[in-house]
């Protein structure tokens, strides 16, 4: 590519150009400014020769063509190094200019990055980066080291109208005024001269001005003057098709007419003017020149003799300081005058000659230490090698050299550096290296912000435009810009950076750089006053949970602000602060199930049902009912929810603050849209928005919150604080029958924004509340219900039910049903969960007076049966129905069995009195936890008393495992008419302070008599009263009334429920026995040992068995000592009984036997082993008939010590009796004792075999039918 | 010890999967959008010399004043970036390699799905303690 159609090429062909200084009078001025133009202005566009055509030959004798060529004219004043300040001033005009010039198009959306990468160069970067890259270049010119600035030739010029113009000619030259430059000595103040006379048409005709004309050919030569006349058109104004002066006027005006009275005329006279000045003087000037000093550097500094010289010569200054300026170098040093030289022929073109030039003088520079000199001549070699179009790698290397020098120059060389990177930037460009284009303009950004902020928006396009695309620096140098942009109130260029750069982060994950992207581009559009524009990107960052709490307040504090300048409230269609925890949405509505209180809903759908199973009619009867009866009438709407009018849905989900600091909430409410059943077509339309677009959504959102006439809504008031969730409830009460369809939510944030969700967004995410009968439908249908007439509906709850409770606890509750409607309802039916906790009573029990009611009555009646069907279901009188404002009570007993945490379940299920209704039946769910704490921990232990038959010792443990009440213990009593019970001592014995403290633990003994009779009688009393039995009172007499009841509810119903909590029948009772222990707390405020009479604890113990495991039991019946003689008689025979007993229902026949001394029974064991193996029956023939067996069976091993003298059981040694059940007998028995001592009776064994009586029916229930049984020890004492 | 550094694990897709500032400077409000900034920028280069070298350990890459940027590509283009002023290259190609083998670790995970974001915070302590030891 030809370097000169390059843009750099044209840069430096119009920046480095010859510079004309013009001097001229006020008048001159004057009549320019007719046409509102300078006299510069006047002249410039007639300054570019794009064609000039003019041999030029320079050191070769070799002349070639000047094409191009372009003088600069200045007046003389500004022929100086700019003021760094009004540069400033101008660079910052310029930014603010195109920022104006760039309102267009703020508001939309940033363009998509792909687009943006498709678009050419020139639409991507901004066009008035030119004018301000040309404008920074021209904040350097006119510096003295620099001699292409440094002027070619001087223009003088003067109005005819001036009086002695020859003199004010002289007077223009006078030095005063002229530039530092030429004055100080950095330029040769010899320089071209050239005289014009301007005369204005307007003035008058021109015979004057030719008459001066002539004077001033006399006065200052043939040649160097000129006659300018314009303004020659007379009358008329003359407008300019395609005005040539347009470009070159900046702040122009459309009203002014630039050039309106230059006629044709006027044009060819500036041009000729010009024309000539440029090919007849300026070039010829420049070319003598350039051929003087080229003689002169060849001769002094050209050749190896002064090379050798220049460098001996240059050694002497090696210690000269550093000269930053090149104030050193007169125009008359030979450094300068290869400078000049070297410019020279840069300008006209022989950019041979001036690099050789350069070269030559930069390694002078160098060793001179002249370091701005040296810079500014390594940029042109840079320039010059770029021009020649060689040696790419030296230009850059030159360029980088002039560069990094001028930036070692401090602040000083800071601009030069500037216009030198911009050059080599242009360069790189040119080359298409935009990666280090980018870097270089990186490297020129200053402290300055305003600068490096374009500087940076530049280098941003450059990675833009590299090869791959470099997108993630094109946005950060973007947000750079941008940042720097803003600081300095250019908030136009800010935006314009930030809208770019949103386009390249747009759904970034990189949380920092969004919310600094999107809040700042929020902010500038806020300082615009485009609130709409800047909330959307505020909107960005409000979810800013990364954030240090700090930030947080800062973004929030100015989205508010810009919202609240906005002055209206914004919609905002799924604002992120709070955010909703959609999948913690919960659905609670209520059709056929009704709930009566919303704990009840968190218990599982299957809980509920199979309480229900039995009491709902089976599923084909429902399904002729309403079930089908709808499905016919809306066949669409089958698989929908069903919920009934007046009644509210209610919808819990989570509100969450994400921020550290707290924000205010206002009016949640739901969205809903109710439609008339017919409408289907409306409902559809709203079951599609959620594939539409936002705005679509948004506007279908906004449509339906508008009609809230055939539903209310609830609305709730938060408040989160930092990193808070909040369920929030919700309800939605449809007033007519439809379709109702739940939407979204909306909310208010800080009172100022709106905020929607649509959970139709969603849907997939969504938990389905209640799973049972859904499951299968698709998720959309939850929110989707169908709204049924209204129905009666039963509200109830169970009057002072207790949270907390200790073990035992009883209570009598109330159970209250109310049905608002004025429908009634019927075939009311209820079940609980737990029968043990809660027990339904009897109507008549509604009034009684707790707990006396439990205390024993003297007229007992027996318990009437309650309505309990087999499965726990209570049904309520048929007659019952309840209506209007009439309350239903009724009675509850309510007993904590066991500890722990209880999940206390209630069904009530009730039918619709009006058929016709869409629902048959209904049914009211409670639900109830409650804390069942320990309180006394009892236990039984039952031992077989050792001297007496069919009566047990009972130990009874109890502790107190409350941790702070003191607990009475009342009463113990026996369940069961065959049982009788007493304390062993008198209760004041044994326990004086008749209350346990907590911990405390106690036990007590109590004889348990077995007073069975025969089967026959006692089950014909047990069936009639099953609980009757036994009490004792462990308080002392008469310190209280009545002994509790146990045989009457709701005592014996729990305790029934007791018996069937530990599966064993009622009947299964034979060996067992069941205590109630009743127990009342005593208020540890009140005075010790009077009990609290509201609170009775029961405690029920089941099944404790009485210990023998066998049916038989039976007492030897000895002495304890004998006082015998021996000497009289050497032996001694002792007589005593031993009574059996059979305690079980079937007879029993028994053989005894007893066993000799211990010595010979390991003797014995072998041989008996072999015939003994298990036992044989014996005949039943001898009933009540001792008889003796001749086998000794020795199955025990005695565990008397050898030194025990053995004694003989000189009765029989085995006896065998049939026993009847529950009956006794009694054998005698014998022994002879040889000495006195001590003696152990146990070494006998009991054999017995059980034959059922005859019924088959009791086969199974029959424990053991046969075994044997051990003496226990039983010491007898002879004594001499 | 670096006064600033800022250590980032990119995912193959670009999004940082793990954050820490490692530094013991105290913290700039901006400090941590800026550090974001710079080492997103420095994505470009690392995308273009990823593919010139087999090393792993690609050195300081890029810089932004006088904060360099040092990164470590995986195998699997994952892409560790450390942000330090300090120059201590030993040092951050020993932290690299062992964070590498952490990272390995957490990719074995089987309840891990690569590229989304390391909650462990048992890699967090190991991660910092590394930092401290290496940087």
């Amino acid at each position: 590519m030809d370097p000169v159609k390059t843009p750099l090429g044209k840069m430096l062909l119009e920046e480095i150009t010859p510079v004309v200084m013009v001097l001229r009078t006020p008048l001159v001025e004057e009549s320019c400014l007719k046409n509102s133009l300078s006299f510069i202005e006047m002249l410039s566009p007639f300054c570019d020769f794009n064609n000039i055509d003019v041999p030029v030959r320079t050191s070769s004798d070799q002349p070639y063509r000047l094409q191009k060529f372009k003088l600069r004219l200045f007046y003389e004043s500004d022929i100086k190094q700019p003021n760094i300040m009004v540069a400033k001033e101008r660079l910052k005009q310029v930014i603010t200019e195109a920022g104006e010039k760039d309102r267009s198009d703020l508001s939309t959306d940033p363009p998509d990055i792909s687009n943006v990468l498709e678009s050419s160069k020139s639409e991507i970067s901004p066009s008035w980066f030119e004018i301000f890259n040309k404008e920074l270049v021209r904040t350097v010119s006119f510096s003295e080291h620099e001699a292409f600035d440094h002027p070619v030739a001087c223009v003088s010029v003067v109005s005819s109208k001036d009086e002695q113009p020859i003199n004010k000619f002289v007077d223009l030259f006078n030095t005063n005024k002229l530039p530092s430059l030429l004055n100080d000595g950095a330029m040769d103040p010899k320089i071209l001269k050239h005289y014009v006379l301007v005369h204005d048409n307007k003035d008058g005709p021109s015979e004057k001005a030719t008459k001066i004309l002539t004077e001033m050919k006399n006065t200052f030569g043939f040649n160097g003057c000129h006659l300018l006349c314009i303004n020659s058109s007379q009358d008329e104004q003359i407008e300019h098709q395609d005005n040539p002066w347009a470009p070159y006027k900046f702040d122009s005006l459309p009203s002014q007419h630039l050039g309106r009275y230059l006629n044709i005329d006027d044009f060819n006279e500036i041009k000729d003017l010009i024309q000539e000045l440029s090919s007849k003087h300026i070039i010829p000037y420049m070319e003598q020149k350039v051929r003087v000093l080229n003689q002169q550097v060849s001769a002094t500094r050209k050749g190896f003799r002064n090379q050798i010289k220049n460098l001996w010569w240059r050694k002497g200054k090696e210690d000269t300081p550093d000269s930053s300026n090149g104030s050193m170098y007169t125009y008359s040093s030979v450094e300068s005058q290869i400078r000049v030289l070297g410019d020279y022929a840069f300008m006209l073109g022989d950019y041979e000659l001036a690099l050789s030039n350069y070269r030559l003088v930069s390694t002078d520079y160098k060793i001179d230490k002249a370091w701005k000199c040296y810079a500014g001549v390594q940029e042109m070699m840079g320039l010059t090698y770029f021009m020649l179009d060689q040696s790419r790698k030296e230009a850059e290397y030159c360029m980088e050299n002039a560069f990094n020098t001028y930036l070692k120059l401090g602040s000083s060389g800071r601009q030069n550096a500037t216009r030198c990177g911009l050059w080599w930037i242009e360069m790189l460009k040119t080359k298409d290296q935009f990666k280090e284009a980018a870097s270089v303009y990186f490297r020129i950004c200053s402290e300055e912000l305003l600068h490096s902020a374009v500087m940076l928006e530049q280098a941003s396009y450059c990675y833009l435009l590299s090869q791959p695309p470099m997108l993630h620096k094109y946005g950060f140098h973007l947000v750079l810009s941008g940042d720097r942009y803003k600081k300095c109130d250019q908030i136009k260029h800010a935006i314009r950076t930030y809208r770019n750069a949103v386009s390249v982060y747009k759904g970034t994950p990189w949380s920092y750089i969004k919310d600094h992207v999107h809040f700042h581009i929020g902010q500038c559009y806020g300082f615009l006053g485009m609130y709409d524009v800047g909330v959307t990107h505020m909107l960005e960052v409000l979810a800013c949970s990364h954030q240090s709490k700090a930030t947080q307040e800062l973004f929030l504090r100015d989205f508010l602000q810009i919202v609240q300048k906005a002055g209206k409230t914004f919609e905002v269609l799924r604002l992120q602060l709070p955010v909703i925890n959609i999948s913690s949405l919960k659905i609670d509505f209520e059709d056929h199930r009704t709930y009566a209180s919303p704990g009840s809903t968190s218990v599982k759908e299957s809980v509920w049902c199979s309480l229900e199973e039995e009491m709902i009619p089976s599923l084909p009867t429902a399904r002729t009912n309403w079930l089908e009866l709808q499905s016919k009438l809306l066949p669409k709407y089958k698989e929908s929810n069903i919920c009934v009018a007046g009644e509210a849905i209610k919808i819990a989900i989570e509100f969450k603050n994400p921020l550290e600091i707290p924000i205010s909430i206002s009016s949640v409410s739901l969205i809903c849209e109710l439609s008339a059943t017919s409408d289907e077509t409306n409902s559809d339309v709203s079951c599609s928005t959620s594939g539409i677009g936002n705005n679509e959504e948004h506007k279908n959102l906004r449509e339906i919150i508008s009609d809230t006439s055939s539903f209310s809504l609830s609305e709730v008031n938060i408040s989160l604080g930092g990193g808070e969730a909040y369920l929030v409830q919700l309800t939605v009460t449809p007033k007519v029958e439809g379709i109702l369809n739940i939407v979204g939510v909306r909310w208010n944030l800080s009172g100022s924004v709106v905020g929607f969700y649509s959970f139709g967004a969603n849907y997939g995410k969504k938990k389905i509340a209640k799973g049972r009968r859904k499951a299968k439908q698709s998720p959309g249908n939850c929110l989707k219900f169908m709204v049924i007439k209204s129905l009666p509906k039963l509200e109830g709850f169970i009057r002072a039910l207790p949270e907390k409770a200790y073990a035992g606890h009883l209570q009598h509750l109330v159970l209250e049903l109310r049905n608002q409607s004025e429908f009634s309802v019927k075939n009311l039916k209820m079940k609980t969960s737990h029968p043990r906790f809660l027990n339904i009573g009897k109507q008549e029990d509604l009034d009684l007076e707790f707990p006396a009611c439990l205390e024993k009555k003297t007229n007992v009646s027996p318990p009437a049966n309650p309505k309990i069907a087999s499965n726990g279901v209570f049904l309520f009188p048929e007659d019952l129905s309840v209506q209007g404002e009439n309350l239903l009570l009724w009675p509850l007993w309510f007993r904590a069995a066991v500890p722990g945490n209880i999940s206390l379940q209630v069904v009530i299920y009730y039918e619709m009195g009006d058929l016709s209704s869409g629902m048959r039946y209904r049914t009211l769910r409670m639900h109830y936890n409650l804390q069942v704490l320990p309180s006394l921990d009892v236990s039984f232990k039952i031992s077989p008393y050792p001297s007496r038959l069919q009566e047990f010792l009972v130990h009874m443990d109890i502790v107190n495992k409350t941790d702070s009440e003191s607990i009475q213990v009342n009463q113990l009593s026996t369940i069961g008419s065959h049982w009788e019970i007493s304390l062993l001592q008198p209760i004041d014995a044994i326990f004086p302070s008749q209350s346990l403290i907590a911990g405390q633990a106690f036990s007590c003994f109590f004889v348990l008599k077995s007073c069975r009779k025969s089967s026959s009688t006692e089950e014909s009393t047990s069936s009639l009263f099953p609980h009757i039995g036994s009490n004792v009172s462990l308080v002392p007499d008469g310190s209280k009334g009545a002994p509790f009841d146990t045989s009457n509810s709701p005592l014996a119903d729990f305790h029934d429920c007791e018996r069937l909590q530990h599966g064993i029948s009622n009947q299964e009772a034979e060996n067992s026995v069941d205590f109630i222990l009743i127990s009342r707390p005593l208020k540890n405020n009140a005075e010790p040992g009077v009990s609290d009479a509201h609170h009775v604890f029961s405690h029920h113990a089941c099944h404790c068995s009485t210990a023998s495991t066998s049916p038989i039991s039976w007492v030897v019946d000895a002495p304890r000592t004998r006082h015998h003689d021996f000497s009289t008689t050497s032996f001694c025979e002792i007589n005593f009984r031993m009574t059996i007993y059979n305690s079980s229902n079937a007879r029993a026949s028994i053989v005894m036997k007893t066993l000799d001394s211990t010595s010979i029974s390991d003797q014995l064991r072998d041989e008996t082993s072999g015939n003994q193996v298990g036992w044989h029956d014996v005949s039943l023939a001898k009933d009540n008939k001792m008889e003796s067996d001749a086998p000794r069976n020795h199955v025990r091993k005695s565990l008397l010590p050898e030194s025990v003298s053995a004694f003989i059981w000189s009765g029989s040694s085995s006896t065998r009796v049939q026993l009847k059940p529950l009956s006794t007998t009694e054998i005698p028995l014998q022994i002879c004792v040889f000495s006195p001592g001590i003696y152990d009776l146990s070494n006998y064994a009991l054999n017995w075999n059980l034959q059922p009586v005859d019924d088959h029916e009791k086969v199974g229930e029959r424990i053991e039918s046969s075994g044997t049984s051990l003496g226990y020890p039983c010491y007898l004492t002879v004594l001499p | 010890m670096a006064t600033t550094a800022c250590f980032i694990i990119v995912s193959r897709n670009d999004i940082p999967i793990y954050e820490t500032d490692a530094g013991s400077a105290t913290k700039r409000e901006d400090a941590s959008q800026m550090h974001q900034f710079i080492l997103h920028a420095a994505l470009d280069i690392v995308q273009d010399l990823a593919w010139t070298t087999s090393a792993m350990y690609l050195k300081a890459i890029d810089r932004f004043n006088d904060m360099v940027v040092s990164v470590y590509v995986t195998a699997g283009h994952t892409r560790f970036m450390l942000l330090h002023d300090s120059r201590n290259d030993d040092g951050i190609k020993s932290f690299f390699q062992e964070v590498h083998e952490l990272y390995i670790k957490i990719l074995l995970n089987p309840l891990y799905l690569p590229g989304s974001r390391i909650t462990s915070s048992h890699f967090d302590t190991k991660v910092r303690a590394l930092a401290r030891k290496y940087l």
